[in-house]
């Protein structure tokens, strides 16, 4: 006799146990400590803020752990933590030419004011496996950051073209711009939107499509202009002082791509610009975001739309992980019902499909409206003819 | 539950959703976009559902979770759970005593009295979607009432198999004007949305959008003159309470081609098995 | 116009008005009052908030405005509602900004005198006509009895409800909302502690014979 599946709630507990137990791994080893993710993963946790949209490197990194390494997971943790977070200020624009400079590099000009910083890179290591980690080897003497920090300034290396009138000007017109946290999203977005959903986009899809751009599927040419990481001040204004004040000091990567523009009837040849910009280091991310960018801005450059990284609606809508996942991982839940009626549907097809063929007609059904209907629709036409015979529409 | 307020959103989320939701229930059909929240659930699990359901629940209010018909099937416990934490509401499996009945692919086959609120889950919001992918496209068709492109998909499939194709989430027109996904409901369920005289609100949490049918309101299935909408009916009864009018689910009972039929609404099922024995 | 009224309005400030008790429990409470309002248009529901000084403005109103106002909300106040408390009150327990600009409105309070067909609330657009003024109207009666008869989502058959006298010019404007769907414009009625509604999918039909008036009203 059939009983019906009883138990969900016994079964959800002991998953969660079992989770639990395998988090832990082998108890005699000990315990990860969140301090040493942030420590010695800083990479994983700086991935983690940026996709989750907040700044807070302890508690990505408690994240991380408490998802046991899935970043996908742990960004979405960290995010349905921001959700519960009240906005107490809303900062200044940052200031990203007055960062405290980590690493900083342009492809553009062999010597620029303030130098080329290459910084923590593994740009230039050989990829080879360190088997002394494997062993555990001797620990590098720490370093020093003071030659790196109060060095000479560091101007923008894009303002430097500014002169020349060579680069377009990125200038603040003071317009309120808009919250895809507070905002459902309202296609077209203009670019402080787009920006926004970029920056909390998933680094692997960005990366695909950035790199699609550099393959032909719209292609800009671009130059890695500057690419900057470091420390910057988050400024709040005190109404009540009418003061601005420093809360704190935050990580972020930027990069400001170069890209050729051949002008139109109003605006002379220039360079434009693409921009990427996130949390802690993270490279490569700002990089695709910036190619992505910059594809974005083929319908306000009067491009050609031919590439699927220069369609807006398409990038935008499929860019943050924990849509994308939550979307992909719901087909694991019940379907019974839907799986039903399409059995239902599916038997009746197959019964239908056997009589037709058993009465040795074609498998049009003997419609003839078949390949009309194809045709007129082919050419645009017909579905007007229809509706005359339609209710309820 | 420490550290969150009553039902988890915050009260200025909840004022924004239930503003978003009276604007939804003066224009019946409509998609109305809503600055819809991360929850603790994944997206496409019921956030816009549960965002609904937190942002109108009350203390007084006695709550069921259904997925699929069940109130048993995992998801549904989860979110029964996550209520019965973060509100401390009483919860029920009786669709007669339940004030807010928050579903995923069924509506109950107990008729929904005056005063409750149906709180649906829908995954993609937008009818029209599978046939324009694009929002801004969407949205005009909306706005010009230009329904063309779903008369010809629905036309298409009595071209191809001689009757549609479409078996659930099948398109309804609200009040005579907007074309609406009813969620991926069986059509079995779609005449129960007609007249209803109970509230029924819908939360799409990923696409970030609300719509509400209000009580007592005409829905009708889109279907075309010679091919009058139908819904599915069984050759078998309920094996378990002998049901021959409620929506089946097939289970496979061995695997030597051994299948059986039993209601989907399990409270219902219960009920009617209490009443006869 | 004068029950329950304690303190001229010019004598007190917007501080003394009260707020919710239980912010969280009573404007849940509230809100599931007016949502069933303007899901069953012209239902008649009695709302427990304390009177606010003003008396014209009534405790269904005042409790609507603070169950739907925060500072993401603009409201703009017909000149006969107006005063200087309301202004303080609304911004104090709201921290809803007051506009002047009817357009810009996300609420509207007014009374059936003080509403002109003139002035140009937010009707949405045929693409977004969510984005629309809401009127919450202080009214002298609320009652289902002959009136203006209601039919439409919400309502089984049809339903009665009369806002008092001088209530024609709003109602012929409610009535046109049905040529203009989606685009409206959704009312909100208080009288003292009683609230109704009625959202712009409502039909609206004059029951009262006098005159050329008569029937259908738009």
């Amino acid at each position: 006799m059939y009983v019906a599946v009883k138990g969900g709630e016994q079964a959800i507990a002991n998953a969660h146990r079992w989770l639990a137990d395998r988090r832990r791994g082998n108890r005699e080893r000990a315990e990860l400590e969140v301090e040493q993710i942030g420590d010695q993963l800083r990479l994983a946790v700086d991935r983690v803020m940026s996709e989750a949209s907040l700044y807070d490197p302890e508690l990505a990194a408690l994240a991380f752990k408490q998802a046991s390494g899935d970043l996908t997971e742990a960004v979405f943790l960290l995010r349905a933590y921001r959700t519960t977070l009240p906005r107490l200020a809303v900062s200044e624009p940052l200031d990203t030419a007055n960062m405290r400079i980590e690493r900083r590099i342009s492809a553009t000009y062999k010597d620029i004011p303030g130098g080329q910083i290459l910084g923590p890179t593994y740009d230039y290591t050989h990829r080879l496996l360190d088997f002394l980690q494997l062993a555990g080897a001797e620990v590098p003497p720490a370093e020093s950051r003071d030659d790196v920090t109060e060095a000479e300034p560091c101007p923008q290396i894009l303002e430097l073209l500014n002169d020349e009138g060579l680069v377009e000007q990125e200038l603040d017109d003071g317009s309120e711009p808009a919250d895809i946290t507070r905002d459902p999203p309202d296609y077209p977005m203009d670019r402080a939107a787009r920006l926004q959903m970029l920056a909390r986009g998933d680094e692997g899809y960005l990366l695909a499509l950035g790199y699609s751009t550099q393959r032909g599927y719209g292609r800009n040419h671009p130059f890695a202009g500057e690419i900057r990481l470091g420390q910057v001040e988050v400024e709040i204004h005190v109404d009540e002082w009418d003061e601005t004040i420093c809360v704190g000091e935050i990580a972020l990567s930027e990069c400001q791509l170069i890209n050729q523009f051949g002008g139109s009837r109003e605006a002379a040849p220039q360079f434009t610009r693409g921009y990427g910009l996130a949390f802690g280091h993270n490279e490569r991310k700002t990089m695709a975001m910036a190619l992505v960018d910059r594809a974005l801005r083929a319908e306000e450059l009067g491009e050609p739309i031919v590439g699927p990284a220069q369609q807006a609606e398409f990038v935008l809508a499929h860019a943050d992980s924990v849509d994308a996942s939550g979307f992909v991982s719901h087909l694991k839940l019940p379907h019974y019902v839907d799986f039903q009626s399409e059995l239902d549907l599916l038997r009746r097809l197959r019964r239908e499909h056997a009589q037709n063929t058993s009465f040795g007609q074609s498998e049009s059904h003997g419609n003839p409206a078949t390949e009309e209907e194809t045709s007129a629709r082919k050419s645009g036409q017909g579905k007007h003819d229809r509706e005359g015979g339609v209710h309820g529409l | 539950m420490n550290g969150y307020n009553f039902a988890y959103l915050d009260e200025q989320t909840k004022r924004m959703i239930r503003r978003a939701l009276l604007k939804a229930v003066a224009i019946p059909g409509y998609q109305v976009p809503f600055g819809g929240r991360e929850m603790p659930m994944p997206y496409g699990w019921g956030t816009g559902g549960v965002q609904v359901t937190a942002s109108i629940l009350g203390a007084d209010d006695i709550l069921k979770v259904i997925d699929q018909g069940a109130d048993d099937t995992t998801n549904a416990v989860s979110i029964r759970h996550f209520f019965q934490r973060v509100a401390g509401v009483e919860t029920t499996t009786s669709t007669a005593t339940a004030d807010v009945i928050q579903t995923r692919h069924r509506i109950p086959e107990t008729p929904l009295r005056n005063g409750q609120i149906l709180v649906f889950q829908v995954p993609i919001p937008e009818p029209l979607r599978f046939i324009e992918p694009s929002e801004q496209e969407t949205r005009m068709m909306h706005a010009l009432e230009e329904y063309g492109v779903m008369h010809v998909k629905l036309y298409e499939d009595i071209a191809r198999y001689g009757h549609i194709a479409t078996t659930y989430a099948y398109p309804v027109k609200v009040d005579g004007r907007y074309v609406m996904d009813p969620s991926p409901i069986p059509k079995f369920d779609n005449p129960k949305l007609d007249g209803n005289p109970a509230l029924m609100l819908f939360g799409a949490g990923r696409e970030k959008r609300l719509y509400a049918i209000p009580p007592y309101t005409r829905v009708e299935s889109l279907d075309f003159e010679d091919h009058p909408f139908e819904v599915q009916t069984w050759e078998h009864t309920c094996a378990l309470c002998g049901s021959d009018h409620s929506y089946l689910d097939e289970v496979i009972t061995d695997d030597k081609g051994g299948r059986m039929f039993v209601c989907s609404d399990t409270d219902y099922c219960q009920t009617r098995r209490g009443e006869v024995a | 116009m004068e029950r329950g009224m304690t303190v001229k309005p010019e004598m007190t400030t917007g501080l003394v008005w009260s707020a919710l008790a239980d912010p969280a429990h009573d404007s849940q409470r509230l809100f599931r009052q007016i949502l069933a309002a303007l899901s069953e248009p012209g239902t008649l529901h009695a709302i427990a908030v304390a009177e606010p000084p003003q008396a014209r403005l009534g405790a269904a109103l005042w409790g609507a405005l603070l169950t739907l106002c925060d500072l993401e909300t603009k409201i703009w106040i017909a000149a006969d509602l107006d005063s200087p408390p309301l202004r303080e009150a609304l911004t104090f327990h709201t921290g809803a900004r007051i506009t002047n600009d009817p357009a810009n409105a996300d609420f509207a309070l007014l009374t059936p005198e003080s509403f002109d067909p003139d002035i140009p609330f937010a009707l949405g657009s045929d693409s977004y006509p969510d984005r629309s003024t809401t009127l919450l109207v202080a009214v002298e009666r609320l009652e289902n009895i002959e009136g203006w008869r209601l039919s439409g989502p919400g309502i089984a058959e049809s339903r009665m409800l009369d806002i008092g006298d001088g209530s024609r010019a709003l109602m012929t404007r409610l009535a046109a909302n049905r040529a203009s769907f989606p685009c409206g414009l959704d009312a909100i009625f208080g009288c003292g502690g009683q609230l109704a509604a009625i959202p712009r999918s409502t039909r609206i039909d004059s029951t009262r014979i006098d005159g050329a008036n008569a029937g259908e009203v738009n």
